[in-house]
């Protein structure tokens, strides 16, 4: 955390001691210097000059914005206040390694009695960085290279290539990333990547080598996501033994789609937030800008969050989507919707539900999926703070269903279609938060509603992952 | 195939009858098809129908990739994959049917060099004839192929010359028989068929290869039975018929 420091002003009746105030007691500042307080937070100041110093490529007229708001600070704990959201803003802007602040008097021919001048002292990231770090997502392991080049231009433009060797999956991309000067929230990314995955509860592969281009802009107290993606995707078969239905789906297509997805986040927190709501909506139009697939896919996902008693955490979770095929064509394998699995319905195998041909899982075309939790921390906990918060403990009920629907039919009969042969399961478990990126568990599970074809995990199934039911 | 994936394959055939539902995968037959491709897949054809086991022809865009060896054609038989007319041979052989049962091991030898002799030298020139038909693969691109497939500097008359003598083999051993061995069709009747027959109804921008083929009146002759023996008998009613023949016009 950055200090803050304070020169004394002379005009004040105080004996010339150094005040060192960190912004974060703000609110619990001892009582002998309330007085002292008071007479600050009266006290008239104006901000004559906010100078950054220390920038070396970044262009000036790209932070302007982010310091702006403390010129109109009245007092000494407001400039203290708006010089730490500054310095907030411009360390979320990614180009800066480290942002001190420092509120001074001011000094020179146009000083007025009462003016402080603010300089932000900065020190921007090198030009070049690499990095080395391996990587748990959905049930893989995979080791990660990448090299960065933050602040490219000077206004906050940002080139990443990534290199992932994995488990399962090989990929390398290249990523451009530009804010928009002032507003950093509206951004656009083009991405370029070959992405390979093997997905054994299917017996295939699949090569992804695409583009990507991507607008996101907050609007009211939503963000929005607008995309566009070309993609050639490559399917194969992963072993001799792959059912006919998937050998059908070998080849190349080619997928040009427009999608837009909207999310309101109130959480505290991603994983194993404390409180508040998510709500991400997306749909995906493919086939009119182009390629050979086109369909229509909504999806959704919501999550509650409610502090329960003795520190526990009552949370829901609601999934859902739909995939319309447009012309008459079939939907292809690698569009449509999985179920199950340690980080979907537990008590399921990975992505093992549903529509399957001699063993391999096709997927379907309509889901949905609800879990309810009950977290709470770990027993007989020593001390706050720690690893042990780290954890906790889990208890779950799952639900879900995942079917291919006939769209001739209405509506009625689709809600009949997804109520019926409903999965679920229910158990505990214990929870590990990783970073504030990703989550291990470690569950005891009873898969209920099994249905013939489906492949269960009965009893104890572990997951890693960074998105779950 | 391997010894091990041959000994599997004819493992899980023995089990299971012929089905009525066997189908044949090839690729989509507009301007898609390559000549060698189209031969292969005649070539089975007409062996399935020699040893009288029915089998539905499809044909897909994505046909060469849903093959598992990448070759086409590939047939579905119950749950199995199996694609070639080496390995179909084999698999059919399983099951119980086999064309050549009465050969004694020198004539099977001798089926199997002549088999050789057609997979080296016809279809290795359709497949030149095709890219050259192209007209838009350019002439250094023709040059690598050919070497890869070790025909580097071979001319198109040096093609053609080797087709020809080709042709000229088998005729020589085909003679006045109506089949290679006799009274009773092979596999290597199915095989000269299939590429006889393609490279004689195949609409090139040059017609010099066909000619050429023509010159053996006997080739001729032995194709013109096959098609009215196996692939007209049970179509009375006349030619069309995505069941049928992929390609249409007719040697008759």
């Amino acid at each position: 955390m950055g200090t803050v420091h304070a020169r004394s002003m002379d005009t004040l009746p105080m004996q010339g001691r150094d005040l060192g105030v960190h912004p974060d007691d703000l609110d619990v500042m001892e009582v002998q210097q309330e007085t002292k307080q008071e007479i600050l937070e009266n006290k008239d100041v104006v901000v004559q000059h906010v100078n950054i110093e220390g920038l070396g490529r970044t262009k000036e007229d790209y932070l302007g914005y982010e310091i702006s708001e403390v010129f109109n600070a009245k007092n000494l704990v407001d400039v203290m206040k708006k010089s730490h959201e500054a310095r907030q803003r411009l360390l979320r802007l990614g180009i800066f390694k480290e942002v001190e602040v420092i509120i001074d008097i001011s000094e020179g021919a146009d000083a007025l009695p009462n003016g402080l001048d603010v300089t932000f002292e900065v020190t921007e990231l090198k030009r070049l960085t690499g990095s080395y770090n391996t990587m748990v997502g959905n049930n893989e392991g995979s080791m990660v290279l990448g090299i960065k080049l933050p602040n490219m231009f000077g206004r906050g433009e940002k080139l990443t290539f990534q290199f992932s060797y994995g488990t399962k999956e090989t990929s390398y991309g290249l990523s451009f990333f530009k804010p928009q000067p002032g507003c950093f929230e509206r951004n656009f990314t083009l991405n370029l990547y070959k992405v390979t995955g093997q997905f054994p509860w299917s017996s295939l592969k699949e090569t992804d080598r695409g583009i990507s281009t991507e607008l996101n802009f907050p609007l009211w107290m939503t963000d929005h996501t607008l995309k566009w993606e070309g993609v050639w995707r490559e399917l194969g078969c992963l072993a001799r033994s792959a059912s006919f239905a998937v050998r059908e789906e070998s080849g190349h297509t080619l997928k040009s789609a427009l999608s837009h997805t909207m999310v309101i986040d109130t959480r505290n927190s991603a994983i194993l937030p404390k409180k508040g709501a998510l709500l991400r909506i997306n749909q995906e139009l493919a086939g009119y800008t182009g390629g050979d697939a086109s369909f229509l896919k909504e999806d959704f996902e919501l999550q509650l969050n409610k502090p329960f008693i003795l520190g526990s955490v009552l949370s829901a979770s609601l999934w859902g989507g739909m995939l319309f095929p447009i012309g008459g064509q079939p939907t292809s394998i690698a569009d449509r919707f999985y179920l199950g699995g340690p980080t979907s319905v537990r008590g399921f195998g990975m992505y093992s539900i549903g529509p399957q041909s001699e063993g391999d899982y096709l997927g379907g075309e309509a889901y949905w999926a609800g879990g309810i939790h009950l977290y709470t921390p770990l027993p007989f906990r020593s001390s706050r703070g720690g690893l042990a918060d780290l954890f906790r403990t889990h208890f779950f009920l799952n639900a879900g269903n995942l079917c291919n629907l006939n769209y001739g039919e209405g509506p009625r009969a689709h809600l009949q279609k997804l109520a019926e042969c409903i999965r679920w399961s229910y158990g505990a478990g214990i929870v590990l938060k990783l970073g504030n990126i990703a989550r291990l568990e470690l569950n005891y599970c009873i898969p209920m509603g099994v249905q013939s074809g489906d492949r269960i995990c009965d009893g104890v199934q572990f997951g890693a992952g960074i998105r779950f039911l | 195939m391997s010894l091990a994936a041959e000994a599997f394959v004819s493992q899980i055939a023995a089990a299971e009858p012929w089905p009525e539902n066997a189908t044949l995968y090839q690729p989509l037959k507009e301007d898609q098809i390559l000549l060698s491709d189209c031969a292969s897949s005649l070539a089975v054809q007409a062996y399935l129908r020699m040893c009288g086991l029915p089998v539905q022809v499809r044909c897909r865009a994505n046909a060469e990739y849903m093959s598992p060896s990448g070759k086409v054609p590939f047939i579905h038989v119950g749950n199995q994959v199996i694609s070639e007319l080496g390995p179909i041979v084999q698999f059919t052989k399983a099951k119980g049917h086999s064309l050549s049962d009465g050969l004694d091991d020198v004539q099977r030898a001798e089926m199997k060099a002549y088999m050789e002799l057609v997979n080296n030298m016809l279809l290795t020139a359709e497949l030149y004839i095709q890219w050259c038909d192209d007209n838009t693969a350019a002439e250094w691109e023709i040059r690598r192929k050919m070497s890869a497939v070790g025909w580097a500097g071979k001319s198109l008359e040096q093609v053609y010359e080797d087709v020809s003598q080709c042709c000229q083999a088998l005729s020589q051993r085909l003679g006045t028989q109506p089949y290679f061995f006799n009274k009773q069709p092979t596999e290597l009747d199915a095989l000269v068929f299939g590429h006889i027959f393609t490279i004689l109804t195949t609409r090139l921008t040059n017609d010099e290869l066909a000619d050429r083929i023509k010159a053996y009146s006997n080739l001729l002759a032995f194709c013109r039975r096959i098609e009215q023996s196996y692939f007209d008998e049970q179509d009375k009613d006349g030619q069309s018929g995505s069941s049928r023949f992929s390609k249409g016009p007719s040697l008759i």
